[in-house]
């Protein structure tokens, strides 16, 4: 390979970042952004050979974009999104007494006041636990001799109907009074210590991962080219947990926008999706008998018996190897990781799985052979990981390399050597050699004054620029991304960046792609993602030189840019369609379809909320120097300071003219609009708390007979940390419903109008009386009110009370499906937690929820109604039964993995006959193989579940968590 | 709660400014902090006016730029001069260089800029705040270079050297030194053009000798300033390879060799693949003996093992009479093709599958095997799929059968043909390397 001859001269002084004082800091390689244009003067005489080139705009023009925004590629999926916490919940908002000194505040007193409304099961269980055998409740009083029991029913009955909360002239009455003064202290500062501390942990873990959400590092949006040259897959993870991975064919066209090909297919996975990488197999796909020739495993073919004329038929029986397909797609999840084959026709084939007991943290595939994966924990542990020979520890060193540094996110990437790889974590880049693990490899990059780094500069992300088809670049680079800055570094010259840039993107940068060139000599468009959907592109050029940007970096549109493209709505429906396209960016894939009479790129968006859009860009031959300024040599002579004038300033900046500006044409503003009518219909997120809806009072008080199927339902609700339910209690007596609202005429617009206004579909009611389609409203707003009325008795949990049941439009499709391609009127009109009762009258639903509620679970309550009421989802994750039991039963082409059920895991290895057999065949996917414990094969380990925290947001989840804690007892 | 509350503070003040604490690691340091706290609006006070107006300009100027609208933002920048007035003697202190960067980057850009242009505005910024006059001297120099202005490139420097300021910081000092070696670089170029004059004349003594007598006093203010910088660590290719050319000029051999040594060994610097390709360069055009160059190369071999100067050291290690040598030039090929950029590489191939069939007949078969036992795990996929074969036949057939000829030898036990043939390297491979056999 070739080295540069000649590099750009610069100082190395070694020393801890932030030196202001290091010339370094701004004689970098790129000491002035831009200004690295220059080349290094050559050893030849500039005079005699000047240096002076077109610029890159005049040779190459500038990407541009068809639509002022990325337009939605994929109608949004059937779940509904809230954004995550925000700083707002977080932080204090009071009036800060010193305003010169404001400072960030965690407001404690308000999430503990949440904290104990919300988990006082929790908050107070542990204390009830201690003081339950002393106080008395109520019950009859059997334990009159024991002198250590208190009875404390008349103190409850003081306490009961009102809560005087922080109201210092509340009537207080001596019992409690007396109770305060004696046991307040302890049970304060019980509560106090205990909980504070852990909630002040818990705050602080949420904070960090607010500012710099690390998880999603590396994207978790793919892109599979398919066999045909304009055919390809978008591989992402949608659903509210992020845990159902989708495989979209996708149709490209080198003029047209690309079109989405039938649904996704999807997996559905036992945790959240946080990265995706794809890599094709080279050559694959040529003949499908070629590919059936074992890549991997070719000295045991060699040394098996002689075959004198190989030909394709007798190679095909060789077929014991996985690694054949013409894609694999790795999956990382939090404590798995997974390996997909992906042909070019059939469905996505597992080929293994990995568990892991620490967080993983990076996972990426080989460039250079296929199958092989670098894998890295929490724990510090590197791994090389390929199907066919199992794991191999590379690095483990649970410190940070140049300086201690708090956190465990580790990375890893390869080199442009197949066996060493390089090992980030937020404090520099170091080699690890796969032939020698022990060494300690050198470094690649240090956070230091080498690099004229920053005080608290961290490196945020790493990726190797090699790929397997030869760039222009050579395959040595390296892309370093901290907190402020990019770095390009050759790995053949550690620890000197060749090339360093200033992105300013205020948010992490979590997502690169390097592209191949659209022409033949043309620069590489370099992509850069922050997580707050901020893009940036660089254009890279210098072959057998060093690297160099060739052009100023350029920004691209993100998904809020798209906000003018949609109509203006209501306040609510605004504000939900901002929230939505202000969602962190997760995923980032650009394809450059083949065969396009202009150099074209397309680029996929994929935002937390799951929503995939994309964007045409193009490379336009420049037009705008010619008409970019009208007086500009006068304004740039006029940039000395005299000329600064307010007046003048504000009036030439009414005649700034913006050559490249797009504007919103009618077919991209019809896509954003149909987009938005499917997202209206999504029903909103439950309100993150509920208050109780029972009282003490009426849980003690109740008949005998209910008595102990209450404390089992009880039991039940507070081990799982969830709210109690109206059906863990008793079936409430059958009540009259309440008399429907008569209209006053045969059209009672107003009340249809404010009704749907209330539901936030006013637009859609609007929408239905211009195209007149109001008799079948009519009948369905009747059944409504009855579906309503039903399912509030079911189940608090239920979205049913918020679902759009009975809309005029189509019901939104459960999972994405293809917004260019228009789905058919859905049949089902039903709610989806409704569909398991579509074979019963419907006079007898309500007979059979109350039966059921009262029913007692089979596995001590652990159950939601809609699992054991649905045979056919049994086999299914359980991870959120109410909400995924549905698509999943629908969709012969789900699959499960990671199902702790062992049936369903058979279940799912009987749907696939093919992989079942190859599992037996490979011995080594069946045996542990394990040099580090961290490491398991997930085969022997279905049991284990991922475990969440209860969390305020997600109260509906919380019903489905295995019976882990003990009971707590909370009064 | 308080540790946490302080922790906060401490990211906003750091936000704000950075200043040097005793701590020798700081904490992360996030740029959008500051964007989250405003979000809450818990601030109450967001700042005056005037620093809200001008930060709102700094966006938009930022924003123009990377939209490429150079024009809009020269004309925010026309609005954003008036933070050379603010207050805050701190941001004051930072506006200079802010607005060089800016206008630097938008004049070096904009379609109507011009040289005369950039030189008028980096003449006035250079006076604006003092400390930044070295920096944009510098800049101004290189930009007028680029532009092929040698002369007022010089005059430039030569301005810059000369300025004073009250005491001088150290990267201040490193700054003047790095001026210096730019306008030493530039007299050697006025020297190596002498020098081309001088040769080429053939006049009586008296018009050479003064021509000599110029040359030379170029090559004394050049060596002074190009010695200095070549001191303090870091990458000085150029620097290194004008000066060395210069002394040999004058035939201080031992000085050139000294100064390429500690370009290429000390351990201050940065290991700079150029700098023992350098000393190799020199020593090999010094003649120097076999078993010198071999060590230079050697230390870069294992440094660099994908240099194309391998190739080379190869070819030196196999002329070499030593054994070891004849070892090291197996793993030196070796080495070479394990580079994912080299694989393609026929010279490597053609060397490998001959050295092969060199040591077999040598009766060194250890040495192949103690090579490809720690390859023989993945080279087989890396070199000899049967895609790569295919694909090799197609487009160079050459490579093909050298690299047929080395999995036979590689892969085989007994006899190439037969692993050959089993192996399943697939039919272009089979048929090359059969061939192949069949020539011999």
């Amino acid at each position: 390979m070739d080295f540069p001859d000649n590099l750009f001269p610069t100082f190395f002084l070694p020393g801890p970042p932030g030196l202001s004082d290091s010339p370094a800091s701004y004689l970098a390689p790129a000491w002035s952004d831009y200004m690295q244009l220059l080349k290094p003067p050559q050893t030849q005489d500039p005079s005699i050979n000047p240096q002076h080139e077109a610029s890159y705009v005049t040779k190459w023009g500038r990407w541009k974009s068809d639509t002022p925004g990325p337009l939605p590629f994929l109608l949004p999926g059937a779940d509904p999104w809230d954004p995550e916490l925000m700083s707002q919940d977080l932080l204090f908002r009071g009036r800060v007494k010193q305003p010169a000194r404001a400072k960030a505040t965690i407001d404690v007193i308000e999430q503990l006041n949440h904290f104990l409304w919300d988990h006082g099961d929790i908050a107070f269980g542990p204390l009830g636990m201690l003081l339950q055998e002393n106080f008395n409740l109520g019950e009859k009083k059997k334990s009159r001799k024991n002198k250590m029991v208190m009875n404390t029913e008349w103190l409850l009955r003081d306490l009961n109907g009102y809560q005087p909360k922080g109201c210092p002239w509340a009537h207080l009455s001596t019992r409690q009074r007396r109770f305060s003064l004696l046991g307040g202290t302890v049970l304060g500062e019980e509560v106090e210590n205990l909980l504070g501390g852990l909630l002040h942990e818990e705050l602080e873990t949420r904070w960090k991962r607010l500012l710099l959400d690390e998880a999603s590092t590396g994207g978790a949006l793919g892109w599979v080219p398919g066999a045909k040259p304009h055919h390809g897959q978008l591989v992402y993870p949608t659903g509210r947990a992020h845990d159902q991975l989708n495989f979209q064919k996708v149709k490209l066209s080198p003029t047209n926008e690309p079109q989405a090909l039938g649904d996704p297919s999807h997996i559905l996975l036992r945790g959240p999706v946080r990265q995706v990488v794809t890599r094709t197999i080279q050559g694959e796909g040529e003949t499908h008998k070629a590919a059936c020739f074992p890549l991997l495993g070719f000295p045991d073919v060699a040394s098996g018996a002689p075959c004198p004329h190989p030909s394709h038929e007798s190679i095909a029986c060789f077929r014991l190897t996985l690694i054949l397909s013409s894609a694999l797609v790795a999956v990382r999840s939090d404590h798995h990781c997974a390996l997909w084959k992906l042909e070019h026709r059939g469905p996505p084939e597992p080929l293994q799985v990995l568990e892991m007991e620490k967080e993983a943290t990076g996972i990426s595939l080989s460039p250079h052979l296929p199958g092989e994966l670098a894998v890295c924990t929490r724990s510090g542990a590197v791994c090389l990981w390929s199907p066919q020979h199992g794991l191999q520890q590379i690095h483990k060193d649970p410190e940070t390399f140049v300086f201690k540094d708090p956190s465990s996110w580790r990375w890893a990437d390869f080199t442009a050597h197949p066996r060493v790889l390089t090992v980030a974590d937020r404090t520099g880049l170091r080699f690890a050699d796969a032939r020698a693990p022990s060494d300690c490899g050198e470094l690649l990059f240090r956070v230091g004054a080498e690099a004229s780094c920053q005080r608290g500069e961290r490196v945020l992300l790493a990726q190797y620029l090699g790929t397997p088809d030869p760039l222009p670049l050579s395959p040595t680079l390296h892309l370093v991304c901290t907190q402020f800055s990019l770095y390009l570094l050759d790995e053949r010259l550690p620890l000197v960046p060749l090339l360093k840039w200033n992105h300013g993107l205020l948010s992490p940068p979590l997502l690169a792609q390097l592209l191949p060139p659209p022409y033949p000599e043309a620069p590489l468009p370099l992509l850069l993602g922050g997580l707050g959907g901020h893009l940036r592109m660089l254009h890279l050029s210098g072959s057998g030189r060093t690297p160099q940007l060739a052009a100023p970096p350029q920004s691209l549109p993100s998904l809020i840019d798209s906000l003018p493209g949609f109509p203006v709505l209501e306040p609510h429906g605004q504000q939900l369609l901002q929230e939505r396209l202000r969602a962190p960016l997760t995923g980032l894939a650009a394809v450059v379809p083949p065969g396009c009479p202009s150099p074209t790129m397309l680029l996929f968006q994929l935002s937390a909320a799951g929503d995939v859009f994309y964007q045409r860009l193009w490379l336009q031959p420049d037009t705008s120097s010619e008409s970019a300024g009208s007086p500009s040599t006068d304004h740039a002579e006029d940039l000395g300071l005299n000329s600064h004038s307010q007046t003048s300033a504000t009036s030439s900046l009414g005649t700034v003219s913006e050559p490249s500006a797009v504007s919103w044409k009618p077919r991209a503003v019809a896509c954003c609009r149909r987009w938005l009518k499917t997202l209206l219909q999504v029903p909103p997120t439950l309100p993150s708390w509920t208050p109780p809806t029972f009282s003490q009072h009426h849980l003690r008080w109740l008949k005998e007979e209910n008595k102990g199927k209450v404390q089992e339902g009880l039991r039940a609700a507070m081990a799982e940390g969830r709210l109690l339910l109206q059906g863990d209690l008793a079936p409430l007596p059958p009540s009259d419903p309440p008399p429907a609202h008569e209209p006053f005429g045969t059209e009672d617009k107003l009340s249809e109008r404010l009704e749907a206004s209330w539901e936030r579909k006013g637009a859609i009611w609007w929408d239905g009386q211009r195209d007149g389609s109001r008799l079948p409203r009519k009948r369905q707003s009747r059944e409504k009110r009855r579906t309503q009325l039903s399912s509030s008795f079911s189940s608090v949990r239920s979205t049913s009370d918020f679902s759009d049941v009975n809309s005029p439009l189509p019901h939104p499709p459960k999972t994405p499906s293809p917004l260019h391609r228009m789905s058919e009127t859905s049949q089902s009109l039903e709610l989806s937690q409704e569909l398991w009762v579509k074979n019963i009258p419907r006079e007898r639903r309500q007979t059979l929820r109350d039966y059921l509620a009262v029913l007692p679970s089979p596995d001590s309550g652990n159950c939601s109604i809609p699992q054991f009421q649905n045979p056919s989802s049994q086999s299914l994750s359980t991870s959120e039964p109410g909400k995924c039991s549905v698509p999943c039963s629908q969709n012969p082409r789900t699959q499960t993995l990671f199902s702790p059920l062992p049936e369903s895991y058979s279940a799912f290895y009987s749907q696939n006959p093919n992989s079942q057999s190859l599992y037996s065949q490979n011995p080594n996917s069946q045996s542990l193989y394990s040099p580090e414990p961290a490491f398991n094969s997930v085969f022997h380990s279905q049991n284990s579940s991922i475990q969440k925290l209860p969390s305020r947001h997600t109260p509906s989840l919380a019903g489905s968590q295995p019976l882990r804690k003990k009971p707590r007892m909370g009064f | 709660m308080d540790a946490f509350s302080e922790e906060l503070m401490g990211f906003v003040q750091k936000d704000n400014q950075v200043e040097a604490s005793k701590d020798p690691v700081p904490e992360i340091h996030l740029p959008w902090l500051s964007q989250h706290i405003q979000s809450t609006g818990s601030h109450g006070q967001k700042g005056t006016n005037f620093a809200q107006t001008t930060s709102i300009c700094l966006n938009f100027i930022q924003e123009a730029l990377l939209k490429h609208q150079w024009q809009r933002a020269s004309e925010f920048l026309q609005c954003y001069l008036q933070t050379l007035e603010d207050i805050n003697s701190q941001k004051r202190q930072m506006a200079p260089e802010i607005i060089w960067k800016l206008g630097s980057t938008i004049l070096y850009n904009h379609p109507k800029s011009n040289v005369e242009t950039f030189s008028a505005f980096a003449d006035r910024m250079k006076n604006i705040g003092v400390q930044n006059y070295l920096k944009i001297s510098l800049q101004h120099a290189l930009y007028l270079l680029h532009n092929g202005m040698v002369e007022d490139a010089y005059r430039n420097l030569n301005q810059a050297e000369s300025w004073r300021y009250g005491e001088m910081s150290a990267s201040q000092e490193k700054l003047i030194k790095l001026i210096q070696a730019y306008r030493g670089l530039l007299d050697y170029y006025t020297w190596s053009k002498k020098r081309t004059e001088v040769s080429s004349f053939d006049m009586d003594g008296f018009a050479t000798n003064a021509a000599t007598q110029d040359m030379h006093s170029y090559f004394r203010q050049a060596s002074v300033n190009l010695h200095e910088i070549i001191k303090i660590p870091g990458v000085w290719d150029t620097f290194v390879k004008s000066y060395v050319e210069m002394l040999e000029f004058y035939g201080d051999q031992d000085g050139a060799r000294q100064v390429l040594t500690d370009y290429a060994y000390d351990n201050n610097f940065p290991s700079n693949p150029n700098a023992h390709i350098y000393l190799y360069k020199f020593l090999k055009k010094e003649k120097a003996p076999e078993d010198k160059l071999i060590s230079v190369l050697k230390i870069l071999h294992q440094i660099v093992p994908s240099h194309k100067i391998m190739l080379e050291f190869h070819m030196l290690l196999k002329k070499s009479n030593k054994e070891e040598h004849h070892k090291l030039g197996l793993e030196v090929l070796l080495a070479i093709l394990d580079f994912s950029g080299c694989t393609e590489n026929i010279t490597a191939w053609s060397y490998l599958a001959k050295y092969l069939k060199q040591i077999i007949k040598g009766k060194h078969r250890e040495w192949v095997q103690e090579g490809w036992s720690s390859r023989k795990d993945w080279w087989p996929t890396f070199h000899f799929s049967y895609y790569l074969a295919k694909k090799n036949w197609k487009e160079n057939r050459i490579l093909a059968l050298k690299k047929a000829f080395t999995s036979g030898i590689l892969l085989g036990k007994v006899k190439h043909q037969k692993i050959i043939l089993s192996s399943g390297v697939g039919r272009p491979m089979f048929e090359s390397s059969f061939c192949l056999l069949l020539a011999e």
